[in-house]
């Protein structure tokens, strides 16, 4: 069974080694430059005080050349699309193409049982599934190593997608997380295949299903993952501080940094008064003002107790996070294939 | 001698359709079996069951010993040819049974391989590009180069022009004559089974109608002509399988054990063709009948 | 192989039967001679695409003839003859065949019906022999 299912699958495996090779090769390319001018920034072995300036203007020379923050969405696009990719093309014809074609019928009637079967071709495509998502992964990883600890100390920066390891495509690509959803998106089209018996509505329906768990994931679940942690800091403590000035003395403020911890995760961020409240409304006495947004509105508010509240996930909980979202995605995985071999138990003719 | 196939009360349902109803039989080894009917019938469904691609929504069965399918012994112990004979289009003819040789414990590879140069299929040639007969014959060949006990076949031959036909028909008496199978094949015309089955299962409307040796059947149905009569007043161990009339005489295909002495009748011989096609038309007489009373 | 068999689907006669006439009148002819194997059961069937109980049951009743035995794992071969009984018996057979020939033509049967006259009462008397 081993034997049949690679030769079975080796048409797709050598795409996807093609795919691997490429991508490896723009990377190793464009890779030791990278690394060169991280080298040149200073970053490393730099004090407390002027890391994050140091990090910040190493990431707007990278942002300024014209290739590199191109391969870097590439190398995270690709990542983050490879188990969509993997679910649809390698997932959903698994078993759906087996019905289509009825060579189901010449499969579960030589001497091995359908469990056998079904466990040996989930089992090894789906490994190979996982070792294509990962290689990615660690590729880009490597090649985006610099930019990483540069995001880990910036305080500001243009570079484009935001920089914390917690922003949501550099979330999904690093870590155990891509093997978590390379996981999941195999098994769901797998799962669709068994389902519709059909390739093209299994690749379709799980193009949908997967596209619609990977943004309601991020979006509703992983920010509850854990408890989120609260603090307040003046505003002058803040350099970027996004300000949004309506009528009346209406006001919000956002930030995007934590000063003291530049990697956190901002959940949600506002202005709060003495007591720890959200405030909205301008102070009468600063209303005058306001219409300038000047420091010295700012200064009239904090001289009233206003500060910055924020409400955010510290680095510290990074792999905990991850592991903990991995986990679901595992656990879908599993009931998904426990649900493949109950079904096709049923010995149903199509 | 043991049976390769036990049903018993044997049904299956797909949402409101019987497509196999009371289904019970008992088919002794070595013989080669015709299970004719119909399209639409329930062959395909009966050898599903017997394969274990299905399971019966009522009722029992038993193939060589055991509910199908049961473990990968009895999987190894049965052969399957689907109809339409499905291959891998994508795999060569060598790699086809290159699958047979490691998903079947007992694969006979010698045998595989001289009946492969037999017919002269090119091994490196993708199973898709094959003809509809050279696809048939490379599926029987991976049926029996696994060395089963039981060989079952669905329609195996419906699709193939007479030349292959034939052939597909010499090939598979010589591996029953060489193995001493059992075989179960089914077929909507009697003529492909008339020259290879010595046991017959004749299923009409999902229901089997008559079953046992071939030699059993002509010898007890007849068909008997003589002068206009109701078929209500024969002895009792007559039973009617089909009645014509006209204005002067009636024609009757009889089902009997025992000889008929009435010399009112004329008695003939029955071909099984026509054995075959008096209980199609009894089936369709029933139903059609059962349809008028629904009409009222 | 010696001889090779043919079957005619259409004849109404039972294929085993048809087996064993063509031996029978292989015998006859001289083609088949004592000592001769018969065409194995996997030849025949490979041949004409026939059951391979029908070739054993031909093979049986001519063993039960004394006309072939089998040896297991090895073959069916040729024991008795039938050239010898059968010819004695020709010559008079023949002259009284001709004789009720004439008869029948001067009786004002064409060829067709002496021949069906002659099938009917040759397949009405091999009834009566089994009844």
């Amino acid at each position: 069974m081993t034997w049949l299912t690679w030769r079975q699958f080796r048409a797709q495996a050598v795409a996807a080694a093609a795919a691997l090779a490429a991508f490896a090769v723009l990377l190793a390319v464009t890779g030791p430059h990278l690394a060169s001018l991280y080298a040149a920034s200073g970053i490393t072995g730099c004090h407390s005080g002027s890391c994050g300036q140091l990090a910040s203007t190493f990431l707007s020379q990278v942002a300024a050349t014209s290739i590199d923050p191109a391969v870097y969405l590439l190398g995270i696009a690709g990542v983050v699309l490879a188990p969509a990719v993997i679910g649809i093309f390698w997932g959903a014809p698994l078993i759906a193409r087996e019905f289509e074609a009825g060579t189901f019928r010449l499969a579960w009637t030589q001497s091995i049982t359908r469990a056998r079967w079904l466990a040996v071709k989930l089992g090894l495509t789906g490994l190979a599934a996982l070792a294509v998502t990962e290689a990615l992964s660690l590729i880009q990883a490597w090649w985006a190593a610099p930019i990483g600890q540069a995001a880990r100390l910036a305080t500001d920066s243009n570079f484009p997608l935001g920089m914390s390891p917690f922003s949501l495509l550099a979330f999904d690509a690093h870590g155990i997380t891509p093997l978590g959803y390379a996981a999941f998106a195999f098994t769901l089209g797998v799962t669709t295949g068994v389902f519709l018996r059909r390739a093209i509505p299994a690749m379709a329906l799980t193009l949908v299903i997967f596209a619609a768990v990977q943004v309601a994931i991020p979006l509703w679940i992983r920010p509850h993952l854990f408890p989120p942690d609260h603090t307040t800091a003046t505003l002058s403590s803040f350099t970027a501080l996004q300000t949004r000035i309506g009528p009346n003395g209406a006001f919000a403020f956002a930030v995007q940094f934590l000063p003291t911890q530049p990697g956190a995760w901002i959940l949600s961020s506002g202005a709060v008064n003495a007591a720890g409240q959200l405030v909205s409304t301008s102070p009468a006495a600063c209303k005058s003002l306001a219409l300038s947004s000047s420091p010295t509105w700012t200064q009239c508010l904090a001289s009233h107790g206003i500060r910055i509240g924020v409400t955010y996930q510290p680095t510290s909980r990074y792999w905990a996070i991850q592991g903990t979202e991995t986990a679901i995605y595992v656990a879908l995985a599993l009931a998904l294939a426990g649900y493949c071999f109950w079904r096709l138990g049923l010995r149903r003719l199509s | 001698m043991t049976a390769v196939l036990e049903a018993r009360g044997l049904g299956k349902r797909y949402r409101r359709l019987w497509a196999l109803a009371d289904c019970t039989l008992s088919i002794p080894a070595g013989h080669v079996v015709g299970l004719v009917g119909p399209n639409g019938a329930g062959k395909t469904t009966l050898l599903n069951l017997a394969a274990g691609l299905l399971a019966p929504t009522t009722g029992t069965i038993e193939v060589l010993g055991g509910p199908p399918p049961a473990s990968p012994v009895q999987l190894a112990r049965v052969g399957f040819l689907a109809q339409d004979a499905p291959v891998y289009a994508g795999l060569p003819v060598a790699d086809h049974l290159r699958l047979g040789a490691h998903l079947n414990p007992a694969w006979d590879e010698e045998l595989a391989r001289g009946r492969i140069d037999r017919l002269d299929l090119d091994p490196g040639q993708k199973a898709g590009k094959l003809s509809g007969g050279q696809r048939a014959q490379l599926a029987l060949t991976l049926a029996v180069a696994k060395r089963p006990e039981l060989l079952l076949l669905d329609e195996p031959v419906a699709s193939l022009d007479p030349l292959a036909r034939r052939e597909f028909l010499q090939d598979l008496m010589e591996a029953v004559a060489e193995q001493g199978l059992s075989v179960v094949l089914s077929s909507h015309l009697v003529a492909d089974l008339e020259r290879v089955c010595d046991y017959l299962i004749v299923l009409v409307g999902s229901r089997v109608r008559v079953a046992g040796p071939v030699e059993e059947l002509l010898a007890t149905h007849h068909l008997l002509s003589g002068p206009r009569r109701d078929p209500a007043t024969l002895p009792a161990g007559q039973q009617v399988i089909s009645a014509s009339h006209t204005d002067r005489q009636t024609t009757l295909l009889v089902r009997t054990s025992d000889k008929v002495l009435d010399p009112a009748w004329m008695v003939s011989e029955v071909g099984l063709e026509d054995l075959v096609l008096a209980y199609m038309s009894q089936a369709a007489g029933r139903s059609r009948r059962n349809h008028l009373e629904v009409q009222k | 192989m010696v001889i090779e068999f043919h079957l005619d689907a259409r004849s109404g006669v039972a294929p085993y039967l048809q087996l064993i006439h063509q031996v029978r009148q292989a015998l006859r002819l001289g083609l088949l001679r004592e000592g001769d194997q018969l065409p194995t059961v996997k030849d025949v069937v490979a041949g004409l695409a026939i059951n391979p109980n029908t070739v054993l049951k031909a093979y049986r009743e001519l063993e039960y003839e004394g006309l072939v035995a089998a040896r297991p794992g090895i073959g069916t071969f040729v024991t008795g003859t039938l050239a010898g009984s059968s010819l004695a018996a020709h010559g008079p057979l023949r002259r009284d065949l001709q004789r009720w020939l004439a008869k029948a033509r001067r009786a004002g049967l064409d060829d067709e019906s002496i021949e069906a006259l002659f099938i009917s009462t040759f397949r009405s008397a091999a009834e009566e022999d089994i009844a």
